[in-house]
């Protein structure tokens, strides 16, 4: 009569064999993850090129809308903003779609989503108190590159960018990067010595 | 956590850098040093919904976007053109010999879509494309007309300011009509598309 492994099995085996199946299931759902990142590093690639470009395009409505934020009073501030800008989202998005420095380009999104939305929001308080309107129904042209948006969904909107900028931050989206990392780590840093008294 | 952040400032001086560059080579590129807002400071800010014309915000109650330009105009010492004044200088036999100039201060794309029949492009972001055939015709006209799109628009505005400060044209024969091309149009008068003389006109009453 032969015996079944279950029988022979000392105590706890089905301990270690349960806890062996949740990591084969967590290794099998680590390709989705992957998957879901490089789709989400993609993504905000390709949305920040495409807000960049039509920003930088059209450079002077651009300007108008800065302006209007009442931010900076010097010409040169405001002009350097209104030029520089957009072809940053553009690099920053290009980065992110080849996959370099794709940390370092996930900083500079959220450096720049936060204070971008919260003068959006400072802006559509504005609107709304000046207004006597519903908050989620102030809509205006932000100058976010997608032209007049009601601002709860801008704000949905950033805050969805926000969030997978810093998942990008935390070291996802590696695969199929041409350079995930610009700055490589020193030898010694990655493996450290062993066998040393 | 230090190497996220230094590669972060790499990406901030590369980026920097090549977005200064692309603004430089780019046709449509700002000049950094300009004043491209010669007057005070913006009309606008605010827009309700479904609102095509932007409201300005903190707006005296019962002004409309029209009449708190006109008065801001005329605060700068500038001349402001209603409906009838436009209407009168656009018959008058004058404005067929260059003698009355109307200047559509708007972007070229918005030109093409729609201008009063006859107007010259002024785009002032970009005064050097238009000023070399313009010039010899500004020192000639008797009245000059600019406008925009009307409502909070303030291209028209600042391309008037821009005329007399930095191409000084008399202060006493430029116009601003407030109105813009969207009273211009909402009158029933004709709108030409395409370019100048195009021929092709959208509706007239």
């Amino acid at each position: 009569m032969s015996e079944t492994p279950s029988s022979q099995a000392p105590a706890g085996a089905g301990v270690i064999a349960s806890a062996d199946n949740l990591r084969a299931s967590a290794w099998a759902s680590r390709p989705a993850l992957d998957i879901a990142a490089v789709l989400a590093r993609w993504l905000l690639g390709i949305l920040f090129v495409y807000m960049g470009l039509s920003k930088a395009l059209h450079p002077d409505q651009f300007l108008k809308l800065v302006r209007q934020y009442d931010l900076v009073s010097s010409p040169l501030i405001l002009n350097s903003i209104a030029a520089a800008l957009p072809w940053f989202e553009v690099f920053c998005g290009l980065l992110l779609l080849t996959g370099i420095a794709v940390r370092g380009a996930a900083l500079m999104l959220a450096a720049m989503l936060v204070p971008f939305t919260l003068v959006v929001l400072k802006r559509a308080l504005a609107i709304s108190g000046a207004q006597g309107l519903p908050f989620c129904a102030v809509k205006f042209d932000c100058g976010c590159g997608s032209g007049e948006v009601l601002i709860c969904h801008k704000l949905l909107e950033n805050g969805l960018l926000l969030v997978l900028s810093l998942w990008l931050l935390a070291g996802q989206g590696r695969k199929l990067a041409a350079r995930f990392t610009l700055i490589k780590p020193r030898p010694r840093e990655s493996q450290p010595e062993t066998g040393k008294p | 956590m230090k190497r996220i952040l230094v590669e972060g400032l790499v990406v901030a001086t590369i980026g920097a850098v090549l977005a200064f560059l692309a603004n430089g080579l780019s046709p449509r590129g700002l000049k950094l040093t300009r004043n491209y807002f010669p007057g005070s400071a913006a009309l606008t800010v605010t827009a309700g919904p479904g609102d095509t014309q932007p409201s300005g915000l903190g707006r005296p109650k019962g002004l409309s976007a029209s009449e708190l330009l006109a008065t801001r105009l005329r605060a700068e010492g500038l001349q402001v053109a209603d409906s009838n004044l436009v209407s009168r200088l656009f018959h008058d036999p004058r404005f067929e010999q260059n003698l009355v100039l109307f200047l559509d201060a708007r972007d070229d794309e918005h030109y093409q879509a729609g201008h009063i029949p006859g107007a010259y492009p002024f785009d002032y972001f970009h005064p050097e494309q238009y000023l070399g055939p313009l010039l010899p015709l500004l020192q000639s006209a008797e009245q000059v007309v600019v406008y925009c799109n009307g409502g909070d628009c303030e291209d028209s505005r600042q391309a008037a300011i821009t005329l007399r400060n930095e191409v000084a044209v008399p202060a006493g024969k430029l116009f601003v009509y407030a109105g813009g091309i969207a009273e211009w149009s909402t009158n029933g008068w004709p709108v030409e598309l395409g370019s100048r003389n195009s021929g092709k006109l959208l509706s007239s009453k």
